[in-house]
Protein backbone atom coordinates (compact mmCIF):
# COMPACT_ATOMS: atom_id res chain seq x y z
CA UNK A 1 0.00 0.00 0.00
CA UNK A 2 2.82 2.38 0.93
CA UNK A 3 4.53 1.53 -2.35
CA UNK A 4 1.37 2.41 -4.30
CA UNK A 5 0.98 5.74 -2.48
CA UNK A 6 4.65 6.52 -3.03
CA UNK A 7 4.46 5.82 -6.77
CA UNK A 8 1.17 7.69 -7.24
CA UNK A 9 2.62 10.73 -5.46
CA UNK A 10 5.76 10.61 -7.60
CA UNK A 11 3.62 10.22 -10.76
CA UNK A 12 1.41 13.18 -9.86
CA UNK A 13 4.25 15.52 -8.87
CA UNK A 14 6.52 14.55 -11.76
CA UNK A 15 3.67 14.72 -14.29
CA UNK A 16 2.74 18.20 -13.07
CA UNK A 17 6.33 19.47 -13.13
CA UNK A 18 6.84 18.03 -16.64
CA UNK A 19 3.68 19.79 -17.86
CA UNK A 20 5.04 23.02 -16.33
CA UNK A 21 8.42 22.47 -17.97
CA UNK A 22 6.69 21.92 -21.29
CA UNK A 23 4.83 25.24 -21.00
CA UNK A 24 8.03 27.03 -20.01
CA UNK A 25 9.97 25.67 -22.99
CA UNK A 26 7.10 26.48 -25.36
CA UNK A 27 7.03 30.04 -24.01
CA UNK A 28 10.79 30.53 -24.45
CA UNK A 29 10.57 29.28 -28.06
CA UNK A 30 7.78 31.80 -28.64
CA UNK A 31 9.94 34.59 -27.09
CA UNK A 32 7.80 34.89 -23.93
CA UNK A 33 9.06 34.61 -20.31
CA UNK A 34 6.44 31.91 -19.66
CA UNK A 35 4.98 30.70 -16.36
CA UNK A 36 7.09 29.17 -13.55
CA UNK A 37 7.88 25.46 -13.96
CA UNK A 38 5.55 24.56 -11.08
CA UNK A 39 2.63 26.52 -12.57
CA UNK A 40 0.63 23.41 -13.50
CA UNK A 41 1.05 22.03 -9.99
CA UNK A 42 -0.02 25.33 -8.39
CA UNK A 43 -2.98 25.41 -10.79
CA UNK A 44 -4.04 21.95 -9.61
CA UNK A 45 -3.80 22.93 -5.94
CA UNK A 46 -5.69 26.15 -6.66
CA UNK A 47 -8.73 24.25 -7.89
CA UNK A 48 -8.99 22.39 -4.58
CA UNK A 49 -9.64 25.66 -2.71
CA UNK A 50 -11.95 27.14 -5.35
CA UNK A 51 -15.72 26.96 -5.07
CA UNK A 52 -17.24 23.92 -6.77
CA UNK A 53 -20.40 24.73 -8.70
CA UNK A 54 -22.53 22.37 -10.74
CA UNK A 55 -24.29 23.27 -14.02
CA UNK A 56 -28.07 22.81 -14.12
CA UNK A 57 -27.67 20.78 -17.28
CA UNK A 58 -25.25 18.28 -15.64
CA UNK A 59 -26.23 14.60 -15.62
CA UNK A 60 -25.91 13.78 -11.90
CA UNK A 61 -24.33 11.76 -10.34
CA UNK A 62 -22.45 10.78 -13.50
CA UNK A 63 -21.00 14.28 -13.85
CA UNK A 64 -19.22 13.92 -10.48
CA UNK A 65 -18.42 10.20 -10.72
CA UNK A 66 -16.58 10.63 -14.03
CA UNK A 67 -13.81 12.69 -12.39
CA UNK A 68 -13.27 9.99 -9.76
CA UNK A 69 -13.26 7.35 -12.51
CA UNK A 70 -10.51 9.16 -14.40
CA UNK A 71 -8.44 9.30 -11.20
CA UNK A 72 -9.06 5.62 -10.45
CA UNK A 73 -8.05 4.37 -13.90
CA UNK A 74 -4.73 6.24 -13.88
CA UNK A 75 -3.96 5.20 -10.31
CA UNK A 76 -4.63 1.65 -11.57
CA UNK A 77 -2.12 2.30 -14.37
CA UNK A 78 0.50 3.21 -11.76
CA UNK A 79 -0.24 -0.05 -9.92
CA UNK A 80 0.01 -2.09 -13.13
CA UNK A 81 3.11 -0.21 -14.28
CA UNK A 82 5.81 0.95 -11.82
CA UNK A 83 4.43 -0.92 -8.77
CA UNK A 84 3.81 -4.46 -10.06
CA UNK A 85 5.21 -4.35 -13.63
CA UNK A 86 2.16 -6.27 -14.80
CA UNK A 87 0.69 -6.76 -18.26
CA UNK A 88 0.94 -4.25 -21.08
CA UNK A 89 -2.55 -5.36 -22.11
CA UNK A 90 -3.94 -3.86 -18.91
CA UNK A 91 -2.26 -0.54 -19.70
CA UNK A 92 -3.86 -0.72 -23.16
CA UNK A 93 -7.26 -1.35 -21.53
CA UNK A 94 -6.71 1.60 -19.19
CA UNK A 95 -5.94 3.85 -22.15
CA UNK A 96 -9.10 2.69 -23.93
CA UNK A 97 -11.06 3.46 -20.73
CA UNK A 98 -9.46 6.90 -20.65
CA UNK A 99 -10.94 7.62 -24.08
CA UNK A 100 -14.38 6.52 -22.84
CA UNK A 101 -14.06 8.71 -19.75
CA UNK A 102 -13.00 11.69 -21.93
CA UNK A 103 -16.14 11.09 -24.00
CA UNK A 104 -18.42 10.83 -20.95
CA UNK A 105 -16.88 13.78 -19.11
CA UNK A 106 -17.76 15.92 -22.12
CA UNK A 107 -21.31 14.67 -22.48
CA UNK A 108 -22.18 14.64 -18.75
CA UNK A 109 -21.95 18.42 -18.29
CA UNK A 110 -24.53 19.27 -20.95
CA UNK A 111 -22.32 22.09 -22.25
CA UNK A 112 -22.08 22.45 -26.05
CA UNK A 113 -18.28 22.72 -25.73
CA UNK A 114 -18.18 19.53 -23.67
CA UNK A 115 -20.42 17.77 -26.16
CA UNK A 116 -18.24 18.77 -29.08
CA UNK A 117 -15.20 17.51 -27.17
CA UNK A 118 -17.13 14.29 -26.43
CA UNK A 119 -17.70 13.75 -30.15
CA UNK A 120 -14.04 14.49 -30.86
CA UNK A 121 -12.98 11.99 -28.15
CA UNK A 122 -14.80 9.21 -30.01
CA UNK A 123 -13.43 10.48 -33.29
CA UNK A 124 -9.84 10.57 -31.97
CA UNK A 125 -10.19 7.13 -30.35
CA UNK A 126 -10.48 5.75 -33.88
CA UNK A 127 -6.87 6.84 -34.44
CA UNK A 128 -5.32 6.75 -30.97
CA UNK A 129 -6.39 3.24 -30.03
CA UNK A 130 -4.82 1.79 -33.24
CA UNK A 131 -1.67 3.79 -32.37
CA UNK A 132 -1.59 2.16 -28.94
CA UNK A 133 -2.22 -1.19 -30.63
CA UNK A 134 1.18 -0.76 -32.26
CA UNK A 135 2.37 -2.26 -28.97
CA UNK A 136 1.21 -5.63 -30.34
CA UNK A 137 4.40 -5.48 -32.42
CA UNK A 138 6.20 -5.86 -29.11
CA UNK A 139 4.45 -9.18 -28.59
CA UNK A 140 5.65 -10.43 -31.97
CA UNK A 141 9.17 -9.33 -31.12
CA UNK A 142 9.44 -10.44 -27.48
CA UNK A 143 6.76 -13.15 -27.24
CA UNK A 144 5.29 -11.58 -24.11
CA UNK A 145 3.07 -8.72 -22.98
CA UNK A 146 4.40 -8.82 -19.44
CA UNK A 147 6.33 -5.67 -18.55
CA UNK A 148 8.88 -7.41 -16.32
CA UNK A 149 9.60 -9.97 -19.07
CA UNK A 150 9.88 -7.21 -21.70
CA UNK A 151 12.46 -5.50 -19.45
CA UNK A 152 14.28 -8.85 -19.12
CA UNK A 153 14.22 -9.31 -22.91
CA UNK A 154 15.85 -5.91 -23.38
CA UNK A 155 18.51 -6.66 -20.77
CA UNK A 156 19.74 -9.56 -22.91
CA UNK A 157 18.89 -8.30 -26.43
CA UNK A 158 19.27 -4.52 -26.16
CA UNK A 159 16.61 -1.78 -26.24
CA UNK A 160 13.60 -2.40 -28.48
CA UNK A 161 13.84 1.13 -29.88
CA UNK A 162 16.68 -0.13 -32.13
CA UNK A 163 14.90 -3.25 -33.37
CA UNK A 164 11.36 -1.83 -33.77
CA UNK A 165 11.92 1.93 -34.21
CA UNK A 166 8.67 2.48 -36.13
CA UNK A 167 6.62 1.11 -33.22
CA UNK A 168 8.47 3.52 -30.90
CA UNK A 169 7.78 6.40 -33.28
CA UNK A 170 4.08 5.52 -33.37
CA UNK A 171 3.89 5.38 -29.60
CA UNK A 172 5.58 8.78 -29.50
CA UNK A 173 2.81 10.14 -31.75
CA UNK A 174 0.31 8.81 -29.21
CA UNK A 175 2.17 10.56 -26.38
CA UNK A 176 2.17 13.74 -28.46
CA UNK A 177 -1.58 13.55 -28.91
CA UNK A 178 -2.07 13.58 -25.12
CA UNK A 179 0.06 16.69 -24.59
CA UNK A 180 -1.73 20.00 -24.10
CA UNK A 181 -1.40 22.39 -27.09
CA UNK A 182 -0.27 19.53 -29.34
CA UNK A 183 -1.30 19.43 -33.02
CA UNK A 184 -3.40 16.33 -32.24
CA UNK A 185 -5.05 17.61 -29.01
CA UNK A 186 -8.43 18.06 -30.66
CA UNK A 187 -10.45 17.11 -27.55
CA UNK A 188 -9.07 20.16 -25.78
CA UNK A 189 -8.64 22.51 -28.71
CA UNK A 190 -8.95 26.19 -27.79
CA UNK A 191 -11.86 26.52 -30.24
CA UNK A 192 -13.91 24.54 -27.71
CA UNK A 193 -12.53 26.41 -24.62
CA UNK A 194 -11.18 23.55 -22.44
CA UNK A 195 -13.03 20.72 -24.20
CA UNK A 196 -14.52 18.11 -21.90
CA UNK A 197 -13.20 19.98 -18.84
CA UNK A 198 -14.95 23.26 -19.67
CA UNK A 199 -17.86 22.78 -17.25
CA UNK A 200 -15.94 21.05 -14.45
CA UNK A 201 -15.10 23.55 -11.73
CA UNK A 202 -13.31 23.60 -8.37
CA UNK A 203 -12.62 20.26 -6.77
CA UNK A 204 -13.77 18.27 -9.81
CA UNK A 205 -11.36 20.14 -12.08
CA UNK A 206 -8.60 19.50 -9.53
CA UNK A 207 -9.23 15.74 -9.78
CA UNK A 208 -9.19 15.93 -13.58
CA UNK A 209 -5.85 17.76 -13.49
CA UNK A 210 -4.34 15.24 -11.06
CA UNK A 211 -5.41 12.44 -13.40
CA UNK A 212 -3.91 14.19 -16.42
CA UNK A 213 -0.58 14.63 -14.66
CA UNK A 214 -0.50 10.94 -13.68
CA UNK A 215 -1.52 9.99 -17.24
CA UNK A 216 1.34 12.03 -18.72
CA UNK A 217 3.87 10.43 -16.35
CA UNK A 218 2.52 6.96 -17.10
CA UNK A 219 2.63 7.35 -20.89
CA UNK A 220 6.26 8.49 -20.68
CA UNK A 221 7.02 5.67 -18.24
CA UNK A 222 5.52 3.07 -20.59
CA UNK A 223 7.49 4.47 -23.53
CA UNK A 224 10.79 4.40 -21.66
CA UNK A 225 10.18 0.99 -20.08
CA UNK A 226 8.96 -0.72 -23.24
CA UNK A 227 11.40 0.77 -25.74
CA UNK A 228 14.51 1.52 -23.66
CA UNK A 229 14.24 -1.01 -20.83
CA UNK A 230 14.22 -0.97 -17.03
CA UNK A 231 15.95 2.22 -15.91
CA UNK A 232 16.89 3.62 -12.51
CA UNK A 233 14.77 6.55 -11.25
CA UNK A 234 17.37 9.12 -12.34
CA UNK A 235 17.42 7.81 -15.92
CA UNK A 236 13.60 7.75 -15.98
CA UNK A 237 13.71 11.40 -14.92
CA UNK A 238 16.24 12.28 -17.64
CA UNK A 239 14.24 10.34 -20.27
CA UNK A 240 10.99 12.03 -19.28
CA UNK A 241 12.56 15.49 -19.38
CA UNK A 242 14.00 14.79 -22.86
CA UNK A 243 10.67 13.48 -24.20
CA UNK A 244 8.75 16.42 -22.69
CA UNK A 245 11.26 18.85 -24.21
CA UNK A 246 10.87 17.30 -27.68
CA UNK A 247 7.08 17.44 -27.32
CA UNK A 248 7.32 21.10 -26.22
CA UNK A 249 9.35 21.96 -29.34
CA UNK A 250 6.76 20.29 -31.58
CA UNK A 251 3.84 21.95 -29.78
CA UNK A 252 5.42 25.39 -29.83
CA UNK A 253 6.01 25.34 -33.57
CA UNK A 254 2.93 23.48 -34.83
CA UNK A 255 -0.67 24.74 -34.88
CA UNK A 256 -3.51 22.47 -33.75
CA UNK A 257 -4.84 20.48 -36.67
CA UNK A 258 -8.39 20.38 -37.91
CA UNK A 259 -10.03 17.24 -36.34
CA UNK A 260 -10.34 15.52 -39.75
CA UNK A 261 -6.70 16.15 -40.57
CA UNK A 262 -5.57 15.13 -37.09
CA UNK A 263 -7.36 11.76 -37.29
CA UNK A 264 -6.26 11.06 -40.84
CA UNK A 265 -2.64 11.86 -40.00
CA UNK A 266 -2.68 9.69 -36.86
CA UNK A 267 -4.43 6.82 -38.64
CA UNK A 268 -1.94 7.03 -41.54
CA UNK A 269 0.99 7.01 -39.11
CA UNK A 270 -0.52 4.02 -37.28
CA UNK A 271 -0.86 2.14 -40.59
CA UNK A 272 2.73 2.96 -41.57
CA UNK A 273 3.88 1.90 -38.09
CA UNK A 274 2.12 -1.46 -38.09
CA UNK A 275 2.90 -2.43 -41.69
CA UNK A 276 6.47 -1.09 -41.53
CA UNK A 277 7.21 -2.85 -38.24
CA UNK A 278 5.79 -6.14 -39.54
CA UNK A 279 8.00 -5.85 -42.64
CA UNK A 280 11.03 -5.13 -40.43
CA UNK A 281 10.20 -8.19 -38.30
CA UNK A 282 10.03 -10.54 -41.30
CA UNK B 1 14.19 3.01 -0.67
CA UNK B 2 15.51 4.76 -3.78
CA UNK B 3 11.96 5.81 -4.74
CA UNK B 4 11.48 7.39 -1.31
CA UNK B 5 14.66 9.40 -1.81
CA UNK B 6 13.49 10.56 -5.25
CA UNK B 7 10.16 11.62 -3.74
CA UNK B 8 12.20 13.60 -1.20
CA UNK B 9 14.06 15.35 -4.04
CA UNK B 10 10.81 16.12 -5.87
CA UNK B 11 9.19 17.53 -2.70
CA UNK B 12 12.33 19.57 -2.04
CA UNK B 13 12.13 20.95 -5.61
CA UNK B 14 8.44 21.83 -5.25
CA UNK B 15 8.89 23.53 -1.86
CA UNK B 16 11.95 25.44 -3.09
CA UNK B 17 10.11 26.59 -6.22
CA UNK B 18 7.06 27.78 -4.27
CA UNK B 19 9.22 29.64 -1.75
CA UNK B 20 11.34 31.16 -4.54
CA UNK B 21 8.20 32.30 -6.36
CA UNK B 22 6.66 33.90 -3.27
CA UNK B 23 9.90 35.60 -2.19
CA UNK B 24 10.72 36.93 -5.67
CA UNK B 25 7.21 38.42 -6.04
CA UNK B 26 7.75 40.24 -2.72
CA UNK B 27 11.25 41.39 -3.65
CA UNK B 28 10.70 42.49 -7.26
CA UNK B 29 7.86 44.65 -8.51
CA UNK B 30 8.96 45.06 -12.15
CA UNK B 31 7.54 42.36 -14.47
CA UNK B 32 10.85 41.56 -16.16
CA UNK B 33 14.55 42.14 -15.37
CA UNK B 34 17.14 42.32 -18.12
CA UNK B 35 20.82 41.80 -17.39
CA UNK B 36 20.67 42.26 -13.59
CA UNK B 37 22.20 39.62 -11.32
CA UNK B 38 20.82 39.09 -7.80
CA UNK B 39 23.81 38.23 -5.59
CA UNK B 40 21.79 36.19 -3.08
CA UNK B 41 20.12 34.22 -5.86
CA UNK B 42 23.49 33.70 -7.50
CA UNK B 43 25.00 32.27 -4.30
CA UNK B 44 21.94 30.04 -3.84
CA UNK B 45 22.17 28.77 -7.43
CA UNK B 46 25.91 28.12 -7.34
CA UNK B 47 25.77 26.34 -3.95
CA UNK B 48 22.64 24.40 -4.97
CA UNK B 49 23.98 23.14 -8.30
CA UNK B 50 27.36 22.39 -6.69
CA UNK B 51 25.70 20.28 -3.97
CA UNK B 52 23.60 18.37 -6.52
CA UNK B 53 26.36 17.63 -9.02
CA UNK B 54 29.26 17.27 -6.58
CA UNK B 55 27.67 15.80 -3.45
CA UNK B 56 30.56 13.31 -3.27
CA UNK B 57 32.94 16.18 -2.40
CA UNK B 58 31.11 16.67 0.93
CA UNK B 59 31.91 13.31 2.57
CA UNK B 60 30.75 14.12 6.10
CA UNK B 61 27.08 14.39 5.04
CA UNK B 62 25.06 11.56 3.47
CA UNK B 63 24.70 12.25 -0.34
CA UNK B 64 20.89 12.19 -0.28
CA UNK B 65 20.84 14.96 2.36
CA UNK B 66 23.31 17.07 0.36
CA UNK B 67 21.30 16.57 -2.83
CA UNK B 68 17.99 17.34 -1.11
CA UNK B 69 19.39 20.64 0.23
CA UNK B 70 21.01 21.36 -3.15
CA UNK B 71 17.75 20.74 -5.03
CA UNK B 72 15.95 23.07 -2.60
CA UNK B 73 18.51 25.85 -3.14
CA UNK B 74 18.56 25.57 -6.93
CA UNK B 75 14.75 25.42 -7.02
CA UNK B 76 14.63 28.69 -5.02
CA UNK B 77 16.28 30.42 -7.99
CA UNK B 78 14.74 28.33 -10.79
CA UNK B 79 11.27 28.96 -9.36
CA UNK B 80 11.59 32.75 -9.20
CA UNK B 81 8.91 34.82 -10.90
CA UNK B 82 8.99 34.82 -14.73
CA UNK B 83 11.86 36.92 -16.07
CA UNK B 84 14.05 36.48 -12.98
CA UNK B 85 16.68 33.93 -11.91
CA UNK B 86 17.67 32.82 -15.41
CA UNK B 87 21.19 34.27 -15.46
CA UNK B 88 21.88 33.07 -11.92
CA UNK B 89 20.79 29.54 -12.82
CA UNK B 90 23.01 29.44 -15.90
CA UNK B 91 26.03 30.69 -13.93
CA UNK B 92 25.31 28.07 -11.23
CA UNK B 93 25.09 25.24 -13.78
CA UNK B 94 28.30 26.37 -15.54
CA UNK B 95 30.36 26.62 -12.30
CA UNK B 96 29.05 23.33 -10.84
CA UNK B 97 29.39 21.66 -14.24
CA UNK B 98 33.00 22.78 -14.59
CA UNK B 99 33.84 21.40 -11.14
CA UNK B 100 32.10 18.13 -12.10
CA UNK B 101 34.10 17.90 -15.36
CA UNK B 102 37.39 18.67 -13.55
CA UNK B 103 36.57 16.06 -10.89
CA UNK B 104 35.44 13.24 -13.16
CA UNK B 105 37.18 13.79 -16.51
CA UNK B 106 40.42 15.68 -15.89
CA UNK B 107 41.50 14.37 -12.44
Amino acid sequence: MANILLNVLIAFLMGSILFGLQRKIMARIQMRPGPPVIQHLLHTFKFFVKESSFPKTAAMPFYIAITAMLCVIWVSAVIVGPVTQGSLLLIFAIYALHKIVEHNAGSSSGSPYGKLSCVRAVFSAAAEVPLFAVLIIIYFKTGTMDLSQIIGFQTTNGPLIYSIPLAAAMFFVLILSKAPYSPFAITKGKDIISGYETEHFGLLRGYLMISESIAWYMLLWVFLTVFIGGLNPLMYLVGMVILSTVVAFINATTPILNPNHSIMMQASLALIGVVGSLILLL
Amino acid sequence: MSETIYLLYILSFVLGSILGLVMSYKKYKAPYAIGNVDILALISAVVGWFMVLNSILIPFIAPYITITIGVFLLALVLGMRPGYGRNETFIGIIIAGMIWIIRTVIL
